[in-house]
């Protein structure tokens, strides 16, 4: 079942590895380069979150104070793509490099050269979409969905967006593929499919999920450059084409894109839930095909974002059903959790705390998603704030609180110290806190009747935009906590056990803390 | 170990079909851990994703009196 490749062998013998910065440009470890994903992310993280801040010093009160409305549509425009195609998709592809290979029983990830290509492509889409805000112009302000026609008449800005598209979803093609062909090829003898730890399968699904499509993401935007510069009418009316059809085009690969960024998430969440509930993986068959489901589902589902822009009323309904019924495998996953946790020994370190802090916010956010998916709530709710609250529910606290609850879990693997637990509990309870003053507001404001995308606003909606702009500053400085986490941890502390978590399982507790540069050269065999 | 039957077809689609809902019997679960051919998995999942969608066609059809 494992392969290690003639070079893996060459380098076992003769390891001539560069040091200082060139370690880290040539580098095919897997370790090395999820450390890099993992750094790179956290980077992106930061920047995106400035652009959150800008926005919501400016809509602290009425009125222009802070930022012109052009630049306004560009922050949140800005904030949108590098969030999500600069921070949570890195991170989760960081946790993949790092985690995999030690979860399996292999050496390294398949193709570690295509490994290394696959990340240094994206601090080079990254200086092309923030340095987009320098260009003539500024950035793209088409929103993230880069909605034709806005899309088509944009300035230069829009082209540095659409290559850094191009080359991002180049790395997450190759990051999907090595993903998939380690957990086919690699895994250590006796280590079957169904032996894996459920964030292997959570993220061989949604490798799969990324290869199909990555490519029409790249179609979409590539038709929106032709019909900038080479004298194409794909989405222009005036040409003979048709723009609502970008929208579908896109949503074809924005809605499974939603589950990207969510099923690795549910990954991390069932690796941590059992480890401190001490209980093994309530239902792990029903999680393995109640993921599956979710991803199949993903793709019959996309036009429930598309409710306004005009379809027939047997295609809203049939999309509003396809919808709705995403929910059950949803739910079967939430049940799982809860009943893994059920008479469970339990006990609350730091990752313990957001995986159950994910649980409750991730289902509420869940929940205003099925309100959503009706169609004639939709029609009311489509571009308020209530859909701004909806998905920050299920991307923050979502995607974001289990990527905070996996580092805190794995940290002492990567570093060999354990982290400060106070000011883990800190940052945890700061950010949840903070997080519901920002974002439950918003549910409010949305059904009030509040669009997104606007630098200012009717007096009626001041005290709760009030409100969500202290929220999202404190939110803002709460992740500073976590940098002080991070750095003392890897900087000294107690020194972490090869298995530092009592109820831990699985191979990557195997080895010692810090995992070694190179770990399961030799298979290890799985009973 | 001895090689377990190869399941079939209408067992392979019953496994999709759960899969659908998300939930198995632990029991069953082994059986098709050791049962069931991948490929015939996808083509069943393939086969019960247009199914899916075609009932929903059919409910939405019925739903709007067409």
């Amino acid at each position: 079942m494992s392969a290690v490749t003639p070079d893996q062998l060459h380098d076992d013998h003769h390891h001539h590895a560069p040091g200082g910065l060139m370690r880290w440009i040539t580098t095919t470890n897997h370790k090395d380069i999820g450390t890099m994903y993992l750094i790179f992310s956290f980077i992106m993280f930061l920047s995106g979150g400035v652009m959150a801040l800008t926005i919501r010093a400016e809509l602290f009160q009425p009125g222009l104070q802070i930022v012109q409305p052009e630049f306004f549509n560009q922050l949140t425009t800005m904030h949108g793509l590098v969030m999500v195609f600069g921070a949570i998709m890195p991170a989760f592809v960081g946790f993949a490099n790092w985690m995999l290979p030690l979860m399996i029983g292999a050496s390294d990830m398949a193709f570690a050269r295509m490994n290394n290509w696959s990340f240094w492509l994206l601090p080079v889409a990254a200086i092309l979409l923030i340095g987009s805000f320098f260009v003539p112009g500024g950035a793209t302000a088409a929103g993230w969905t880069l909605y034709a026609p806005l899309s088509v008449q944009m300035g230069m800005g829009m082209d540095l967006t659409i290559f850094a598209v191009h080359i991002m979803g180049i790395s997450s093609i190759m990051g999907a593929i090595n993903i998939v062909v380690t957990i086919l090829n690699m895994r250590a003898p006796g280590m079957t499919m169904m032996k894996m730890p459920l964030f292997c399968w959570t993220w061989l699904i949604t490798a799969y999920l990324l290869i199909a499509v990555m490519p029409v993401l790249a179609g979409a935007v590539t038709m929106i450059l032709t019909d900038r510069h080479f004298g194409t009418a794909f989405f222009n009316a005036a040409g003979g084409g048709d723009p609502v059809l970008y929208q579908h085009v896109f949503w074809f690969f924005g809605h499974p894109e939603v589950y990207i960024m969510i099923l690795p998430a549910f990954g991390i969440v069932s690796q941590i839930i059992p480890t401190f509930a001490r209980k093994p993986l309530f239902g792990y068959a029903s999680m393995v095909y109640a993921t599956a489901s979710i991803a199949i589902l993903s793709f019959v589902v996309w036009a429930h974002h598309m409710f306004t822009t005009g379809m027939p009323a047997a295609t809203q309904l049939f999309f509003m059903y396809a919808t709705m019924l995403i929910a059950v495998p949803t739910g079967v996953k939430v049940f799982n959790w809860v009943a893994t946790m059920w008479r469970g020994s339990m006990t609350f370190e730091t990752p313990m705390l957001w995986a159950t802090g994910f649980i409750f916010v991730f289902t509420m956010g869940g929940f205003t998603g099925l309100i959503c998916a009706i169609a004639p709530i939709d029609i009311q709710v489509q571009d308020t704030y209530y859909v701004v609250a909806h998905f920050h529910y299920v991307l923050v606290a979502g995607s974001l609180f289990a990527l905070f609850a996996g580092a805190y879990y794995w940290l002492p693997k990567w570093t060999g110290h354990m982290y400060p637990e106070g000011i883990g509990k800190l940052h945890f309870w700061a950010s949840i806190i903070f997080f519901n003053i920002t974002f439950f507001p918003m549910h409010f404001l949305g059904l009030a009747g509040m669009p997104r995308r606007i630098p200012d606003y009717a007096l009626q909606f001041a005290d709760f935009n009030a409100l969500a702009s202290i929220g999202a500053f404190g939110f803002g400085l709460s992740q500073l906590i976590f940098i002080v986490a991070v750095v003392k941890c890897v900087r000294g502390g107690k020194k972490a056990a090869a298995s530092p978590w009592e109820g831990a399982e699985g191979l990557e507790w195997t080895v010692p803390s810090p995992a070694p540069y190179h770990t399961f050269e030799t298979p290890p065999v799985v009973k | 170990m001895a090689q377990a039957p190869r399941a079939g077809f209408w067992a392979t689609l019953r496994a999709v079909l759960w899969s659908f809902v998300g939930i198995r019997k632990r029991r069953h679960y082994k059986d098709d851990a050791t049962s069931l051919d991948p490929k015939a998995v996808i083509v069943a999942g393939v086969l019960a994703g247009v199914v899916f969608v075609l009932s929903i066609v059919a409910f939405v059809r019925f739903v709007v009196g067409v």
